[in-house]
């Protein structure tokens, strides 16, 4: 009882919303491209681009928050440099995407040697990291449960106010609409007179900031360093929760909120001694689990034929499968 | 001007025409698709154009709602003379257009679906009450029955339909086309869907709408238009016709019976279909009891205004279709239970009505169109590995026997002609040693000289004994073909001619549903 209570606290829930700030901002950045019908599988190195760049611009500008936008300016030039391939030039997706990803991970490898002489991280040379905003009241409020909503980083909350507000924009406007409209039925675009051009570009730009954002969260958010290959997978991940969620900024959140906790909870492990090569799958394994169950039903087609083949396969028979009502 | 007290006539006051088109006139190629057609449509009228497929109606509206530019002619809406330069232009006139391939979101409510484009916002945000309500006043006003609130994906495609028209009527059109709205539509959502056409004529709107089917033309319209191979026949009012006389003007009067000589040689009977039924993509019946032989060295022609069942009769001939009911058995063999290449096998040669689509594979070379289906057999295939000199021997040598305009075997067959890929589909079809020729619409959109080496090389595939049932939608091609020929209403057989008594007066009226033994249906 006292190990699951140094496990599961206040301390694990606030580190959770940490952990799933950046995975969720990335992811509702591709909400964008995935709705525009486009398969954004470069998140991963805007994500990079931003975090690197994040880092650059607050060691030469000596602010955090030029920092940010200079993350962000890297991320919107990795998506406008997609969106041009993408969508004007008609190139692959996916090999855009690719592409680069790997120039990302290259560029700031190289650039970190040429600029700082050094290879696997930047701490320290002034870096200024984003400061942490506490809510004025929450303490009296909530008391200790007051690290649930005070004491993050702005882009956290940024990360988590986006939600609503990305619902109410593919619902009440009409960009969001029209973005909807081109991803899902793009000759009834056509026909009403709008741009698909137009629409996937702005979609793309959007992505880039998010995932800009999310970028900068990563170097400048609660370590404040760059490391190679910093994004660690977390834009391949929010492919994945876009596959399953279609987008939608809910699912979207349900998934990455799943994926932070398992996260969080994996680094809590680690303190307790488990190995850690395998504490850090874990939460991979778990989102990808879920995911794989919460798709069953939005997904029935492929997975229940697949199901259905290997019950065929191992013919087992469903009706035979004993109910155990009272355990 | 300034004069001009409210209520006084002015000038030009032929505004008693809602369109009016002058001497239009549309090439693609060397194809004429529209022949100087001239068309004036009252305001406040339902007017018919009716043809059969190929005659150029749809092209005729395209024109006028803007998505095509004729290559000569005029236009005026409204006594107007207009430039119709995009739909954009044409919606801002005054015209709607409902097509045959809907444009709707799926995952969109039927609200959204109708104001996309236009949506009604207040503060900057999408106002989804004021489209709701707004759609429910169109619906309930026009006898429109949808909900608003639900997402088109769950939907028929007779509400889909709704939903187009509804799109267009909140663009404020007063001239509405409808491109073959019942293609898609069971009885009962044509009759609904023929009411809310009055409704909008009782509102002093006009309605313009393509059609192939007689009936629905007689039930709906006030005035009718024939269209045929891209010329205007006629404009008349529906109550001055009847069903006899518009199928006349469709199918033509001009029938040539410029008929082949032959010898009677009529062997076995090889094919034999009895009691035979089956449903269309609507799950209709669209066959209904058909029962006919057929012997070989015999051409049997069905005849048929298009859509009335000989689609899916060649369909289930050729396994491409279930039936529902009944059997056909190809020497003695039922095909109804037979997979097509399995048809194939027992002795069916078959040369689809859409070349383009079951014919040929337009990307690859005429050798690999003139293998396919057969690509397992000797010569072409030994030991399991094509031999494709064998191939290329072939196909060569059916270039040449077929008479093919190519440069050579390994030319692609889309850059052929619509003739030479025709003949490139009978190539293949015909030497395939089958006992039964199963023959669809052998000349559509073929010139003369073509029309005449495939006529030709029909006769001679009859004169080596083949049996062979030849469906056409032209007479004077059945006339000129075929032994008997049977004609098709409705999905069913309603009579049969011998081919040398082609009678077109007896022919037309049971093309229009009037059977010479039975009352008109």
């Amino acid at each position: 009882m006292e190990i699951l209570d140094k496990l599961i606290n206040v301390a694990l829930i606030a580190a959770t919303l940490r952990t799933t700030a950046p995975i969720l901002l990335v992811a509702l950045g591709g909400s964008f491209t995935t709705k525009a019908g486009i398969f954004n599988i470069g998140l991963e190195g805007q994500m990079l681009a931003g975090a690197f760049f994040a880092v650059i611009g607050s060691i030469w500008t000596g602010s955090a928050f030029a920092g940010v936008a200079c993350g962000v300016a890297a991320a919107l030039a990795f998506a406008l440099a997609f969106a041009v391939l993408v969508v004007t030039f008609r190139a692959n997706e996916v090999v855009v995407g690719l592409a680069l990803n790997i120039l990302a991970g290259g560029m700031t490898i190289s650039l970190m040697k040429a600029i700082f002489g050094t290879r696997g991280s930047i701490v320290g040379h002034g870096i200024v990291g984003l400061p942490k905003v506490q809510i004025p009241g929450a303490q009296a409020l909530l008391g200790s449960w007051a690290p649930l909503i005070s004491g993050f980083t702005p882009i956290v909350y940024v990360a988590f106010i986006a939600v609503p507000l990305l619902v109410l924009f593919y619902n009440r406007t009409r960009l969001g609409l029209y973005i909807r409209v081109v991803g899902e039925k793009p000759e009834a675009a056509e026909a009403l007179g709008i741009s698909i051009t137009r629409v996937r570009y702005t979609a793309s730009l959007l992505c880039g900031l998010l995932a800009g954002l999310a970028g900068a969260h990563l170097s400048l958010g609660y370590i404040t360093m760059f490391t190679e290959n910093m994004s660690s997978g977390r834009g391949f991940m929010a492919v994945a929760i876009l596959i399953f969620s279609n987008g939608d900024p809910l699912k979207v959140l349900a998934g990455c909120l799943l994926f932070g906790f398992a996260d969080a909870f994996s680094l809590r492990l680690q303190t307790f001694g488990f190995p850690s090569y395998l504490v850090l799958t874990v939460p991979y394994v778990v989102a990808l689990t879920a995911l794989f169950a919460l798709s069953y039903r939005a997904r029935p087609k492929i997975i229940k034929e697949t199901l259905a083949s290997m019950q065929k396969l191992l013919s087992v028979d469903r009706n035979s499968a004993p109910v155990d009502k009272n355990p | 001007m300034v004069s001009n007290a409210p209520g006084s006539p002015t000038l030009h006051n032929t505004a008693a025409m809602a369109v009016e088109l002058t001497g239009i006139t549309k090439r693609f190629g060397a194809f004429i698709a529209n022949d100087g057609i001239d068309l004036a449509v009252r305001r406040g009228e339902i007017h018919a154009i009716i043809g059969e497929n190929g005659a150029g109606k749809t092209t005729l509206m395209n024109i006028l709602f803007g998505l095509l530019q004729p290559d000569e002619g005029s236009i005026r809406l409204n006594g107007e003379a207009t430039v119709v330069a995009d739909p954009a232009a044409a919606i801002k006139a005054g015209l709607g257009m409902v097509h045959q391939h809907f444009k709707l979101v799926p995952s969109l409510s039927v609200a959204d679906n109708v104001f996309l484009g236009m949506e009604i916002r207040r503060h900057g945000l999408i106002d989804h009450a004021a489209q709701i309500a707004r759609t429910q006043e169109l619906s309930k006003r026009f006898g429109l029955h949808v909900d608003p609130t639900e997402r088109v994906g769950l939907l028929s495609v007779g509400i889909e339909q709704r939903i187009e028209i509804l799109k267009v009527l909140v663009r404020g059109a007063r001239t509405i086309i409808l491109d073959e709205p019942t293609a898609v539509l069971t009885p009962q959502e044509s009759r609904e869907l023929f009411q809310t056409l009055r409704s909008f004529v009782a509102e002093g709107m006009t309605v313009i709408f393509i059609s192939h089917h007689l009936e629905e033309v007689m039930e709906v319209s006030d005035t009718v238009t024939v269209l045929r191979n891209g010329k205007k026949v006629a404009t008349r009012p529906t109550s001055e016709l009847n069903k006899d006389e518009l199928v006349r003007m469709m199918v033509g009067r001009e029938v040539s019976f410029d008929r082949r000589p032959r010898a009677e040689l009529q062997g076995d009977v090889i094919l034999e279909v009895k009691d035979l039924w089956a449903r269309d993509d609507r799950r209709l019946p669209a066959l209904r009891n058909a029962s006919f032989t057929v012997r070989s060295g015999e051409v049997v022609g069905i005849a048929g205004v298009a859509g009335n069942g000989q689609t899916e009769l060649a369909e289930v001939l050729s396994g491409l279709r279930p039936a529902s009911h009944g059997e056909a058995r190809l020497k003695g063999q039922d095909l109804t239970t037979l997979t097509p290449a399995a048809i194939r096998e027992a002795g069916l040669a078959h040369v689809p009505g859409d070349r383009m689509l079951r014919g040929v594979d337009r990307n690859a070379s005429i050798a690999a169109n003139t293998l396919m289906g057969r690509q397992h057999r000797a010569p072409w295939s030994r030991n399991g590995m094509l031999d494709w000199k064998a191939i290329a021997g072939n196909a060569g040598a059916l270039i040449k026997s077929f008479d093919i305009r190519a440069q050579g075997a390994g030319d692609a067959v889309k850059r052929l002609s619509g003739g030479n890929i025709q003949k490139v589909v009978l190539a293949r079809e015909f030497t395939n040693g089958a006992d039964f020729l199963l023959i669809d619409q052998p000349t559509r959109g073929v010139d003369i000289g073509a029309q005449e080496a495939i006529h030709d090389e029909i006769m001679r595939q009859r004169a080596a004994g083949r049996a062979i049932l030849l469906i056409s939608v032209q007479l004077d091609e059945l006339a000129a073909l075929a032994d008997r020929i049977l004609v098709m209403f409705n999905g069913r057989i309603m009579g049969e001619v011998a081919g040398d008594d082609a009678d077109e007066d007896r022919i037309g009226m049971m093309m229009a549903g009037v059977s010479p033994q039975l009352e008109p249906a």
